[in-house]
């Protein structure tokens, strides 16, 4: 104590203006025990994600501060062009790229052996996103090309900043083989420096950065997973930026704590009940409209909170390209929802089971709308278990109904592919997460993907959740934005509005003030 | 003694092996699937697949048994399926801040303890004795996860005088020790109120006894009578807690490692569990259990130090 008081005094007294640097050491708190990998093709989870932004490229990328994938910019790649049937891609690489720790410079052979790496399943855990790509060729150094097997709604959204898209040093993974995931190497503002087990993730800047030197210069990614813990060491100031709570009153405690911001940003995460089409009494579509007539958005948005949450208004979240709220989508009504369930054959009530996670933001929502359900006379019979229990159990088709809460690459083909292509269903080879068994817009889905014409594409994919809607798969409820804080000292060096990351960018212009 | 010991370490092979087993069937068959944490919730069939071909987990489940029962006599635990750290470098970063924490809060809560429930037991149903059974079960009725915030409210953000982050530089002493104080004081005044109560009632009983009240008649001072007669006697079951109490700390101090933002034993096992860590979990056990039989090998050895009628043959 006497030495900490010590150095404080010592600390104050050396302290004078004309010496002040700007602070260049950043320190932020997630809500996380550990990372998981850093192998930018394996970093599935936000944790893994944020720090995996900061350190690789794409050949393009989403502006920073925003997950638009309309304004998608050069990356890596300075330029491109497609062959007019989209099938073919040229991208043109920036010269003089450096890789961190000296692995030098990036070539068109690191570009094609990342896609490739990206795209098999054994490297890989987005390999799926890649499947329409059927050759990579190295043109010269500098020029690499892309054919495809069929054209994509989006092929630059795959050779963007995220997942599948980030290009890694060829050198770097096969000299470090498995060691990759936790050393990796990029082009990215800031490269690994080390971590510590269950403490921190320490980066470092890149100086030789192919925008320019980053101002800050180290960043320690400390895990926190107590939010109590993350908040008091936020307020201390031991931390420049915080994970925060989507909760309305964490949003109002904070904002009123001095020099302190809170940013809330895209992308949402869409909440939805999704009803199994196939088994009783949800294979009556009176049954579904009950359901869809019990679940009072408002209602959820209002306990949510209304600078966190918005009402979820399809099956595919807002912002997402190809999303359309002209889709036919039930509104809240108990009466009507009542009716039916006396129409199909249930005056008295009917119970459903649903399996459901413990995890307490989840099980909190749960239980909002399951009194809201009560209200209509449908008692949701909740066998509660342990999150990972849960992701095992609906996806073994072990619960009628699955409330289930997912932000994806924000284009409609995505979400409408993995939970309302017949392909997607559970329990099937191709399985991903289509729970309720719905096949009612594969045609739309499929036909929209490799629409060539926007316009036409948009209208195959409104045309897919109007179907969806009315065939009631699933009933949308409400989004929940992403929530950080900082301190005002701290410049992102841009405008926080959305972050494909799923968390803030820190680039070679974030700097203190 | 010696040959005490290494018969009490041989015996404890057997009940490690049976842990062992235990803890490999049991991680494969609760439900969950460590592919969800590694390749998350868009993973396809064919990608888990892979996974699992990687991590051997395809292989029949005997196979595997074989594997991990050869690799563990080997005195190789592997690599954790989540981060892909060696088990034993993942294990060997966080033991040091669990032996602090326990060794600490182990000190804390007898230097306040034993005399707490010495000074109870010599005025009973008095006013001294009642705060002491009043504080001690205050300091049992508070969850460390409240004790905890308050602890972080008043020292860290209302004083300044700890930091609310507590992974300390464990090459540096002093930061080592600023961030084990609070931490330690949290659970020493748990493990204080549990031993404040058993000596209170193991001396009670020995006070009562016939040799007590002999030494008293043949003049022994008082004091003496106290400390070396009724404590030594009573020490048995106060040790046992005490014992008992280190093992439930080495891997139950989650809690306070969660709030106070410090790595240990208990934090890993749970994100073990929760990611089903399968490599992970069955190494965790094995260090967990030896660490345990060594507790238990060294409260039965204090026991010979504290009665020589306990024979260690």
């Amino acid at each position: 104590m006497l030495v900490r008081a010590a150095l404080l005094a010592s600390a104050v007294l050396c302290a004078a203006p004309a010496f002040a640097q700007p602070k260049t050491t950043l320190t932020i708190g997630i809500a996380a025990q550990d990372i998981g990998s850093l192998d930018p093709h394996f970093a599935v989870s936000t944790i893994d994600r944020i720090p995996v932004a900061w350190m690789f490229n794409g050949l393009v990328r989403f502006p920073p501060g925003s997950n638009d994938p309309a304004k998608l910019e050069s990356d890596l790649a300075q330029s491109w062009e497609s062959t007019p049937d989209g099938l073919t891609w040229t991208f043109h690489l920036r010269h003089g790229v450096q890789f961190q720790g000296g692995f030098g410079e990036l070539t068109a052979e690191d570009v094609a052996f990342s896609l490739a790496k990206a795209g098999d399943a054994k490297t890989s855990a987005f390999s799926s996103e890649l499947r329409p790509i059927k050759s990579i060729d190295v043109v010269d150094p500098y020029t690499i090309r892309l054919v495809l097997s069929q054209n994509v709604p989006a092929l630059l959204g795959i050779v963007t900043d995220y997942s599948q898209g980030y290009i890694v040093s060829k050198k770097a993974v096969e000299q470090r083989g498995d060691g990759f995931k936790r050393n990796p190497i990029g082009t990215g503002p800031f490269g690994f420096a080390s971590d510590t087990p269950s403490q921190s993730l320490e980066l470092v800047a890149n100086d030789a950065y192919f925008r320019g030197a980053p101002k800050i210069k180290k960043i320690s990614y400390r895990f926190i997973p107590s939010d109590a813990s993350r908040d008091l060491a936020f307020q201390n100031g031991e931390l420049d930026v915080e994970y925060g709570r989507a909760d309305q009153a964490w949003v109002n405690r904070t904002r009123a704590q001095a020099h302190t911001i809170v940013d809330i940003f895209e992308p949402a995460e869409e909440a939805e009940l999704h009803l199994n089409t196939t088994i009783k009494p949800l294979d009556d579509i009176r049954v579904r409209q009950a359901i869809a007539y019990a679940i009072d958005r408002p209602e959820l948005v209002g306990w949510r909170g209304k600078d966190v949450s918005r009402e979820g208004l399809s099956v595919v979240p807002r912002g997402y390209l190809g999303f359309t709220a002209e889709n036919g989508l039930l509104a809240h009504n108990l009466a009507k929802a009542k009716e039916l369930l006396k129409q199909a054959g249930y005056p008295d009530g009917v119970t459903i089971k649903m399996v459901q996670s413990q995890l307490p933001e989840m099980f909190t929502a749960a239980q909002v709308f399951q009194a809201q359900l009560k209200k209509a006379g449908i008692n949701l019979d909740m066998q509660v278990v342990e999150h990972a229990t849960y992701h095992q159990m609906i996806r073994q088709d072990l619960s009628p109904i699955v409330y289930y809460s997912a932000a994806r690459f924000p284009v409609a083909d995505v979400y409408l592919t993995q939970f309302f292509s017949s392909r997607s269903i559970v329990k099937t080879p191709t399985a991903v997460t289509n729970f309720s068994h719905c096949d009612v817009a594969d045609k739309e889905i499929d036909a929209a993907r490799v629409e060539t014409d926007r316009a036409k594409q948009l209208v195959l994919w409104a045309e897919a959740q109007k179907k969806i809607v009315a065939k009631v798969c699933a009933v949308p409820m409400f989004e929940t934005l992403l929530v950080f804080a900082h301190h005002d000292t701290l410049d992102y060096g841009y405008k926080l509005a959305g972050s494909i990351s799923l968390g803030p960018l820190i680039t070679e212009a974030t700097h203190f003030k | 003694m010696i040959y005490y010991v290494i018969h009490r370490l041989l015996a404890a092979v057997p009940t490690l092996l049976a842990v062992l087993s235990l803890v490999f069937v049991i991680v494969r068959i609760v439900p969950g699937d460590p592919a969800m944490a590694i390749l998350g919730d868009q993973a396809t069939p064919a990608a888990v697949a892979a996974l699992d071909h990687k991590l051997g987990l395809d292989k029949p489940m005997w196979q595997q048994y074989a594997d991990f029962i050869g690799a563990s006599l080997a005195g190789d635990f592997g690599h954790s399926m989540i981060t892909g750290r060696p088990i034993v470098s993942e294990v060997g970063a966080v033991l040091p801040y669990t032996v602090d924490l326990t060794l600490a809060s182990l000190l804390l809560g007898c230097v306040i303890g034993v005399p707490l429930g010495v000074w109870a037991a010599l005025h009973r149903n008095r006013p001294i004795d009642y705060a002491a059974r009043l504080v001690s079960l205050l300091g049992l009725s508070f969850p460390v996860f409240v004790s905890g915030i308050y602890m972080l409210l008043l020292f860290a953000l209302h004083w300044h005088l700890f930091p609310v982050i507590g992974s300390a530089h464990m090459d540096d002493p002093l930061d080592r020790l600023d961030k084990l104080v609070l931490p330690a004081t949290t659970l020493g005044i748990v493990m204080s109120a549990y031993i404040t109560r058993v000596t209170r009632s193991a001396m009670l009983a020995v006070l009562g006894e016939d040799y007590i009240r002999t030494a008293r008649a043949k003049g022994v001072p008082w004091r003496r009578v106290v400390w070396h007669h009724a404590l030594r006697n009573a020490a048995m079951p106060v040790v046992t807690v005490i014992g008992l109490y280190i093992g439930i700390l080495i891997g139950n101090s989650v809690l306070t490692e969660i709030v106070f933002n410090r790595p240990g034993l208990g934090s890993i096992i749970v994100a073990a569990l929760n990611n089903r860590d399968y490599t992970m979990l069955q190494g965790l056990m094995v260090i967990y259990c030896f660490l345990i039989v060594v507790v238990n090998l060294v409260t039965d050895l204090t026991y010979g130090l504290i009665d020589p009628r306990v024979k260690h043959a």
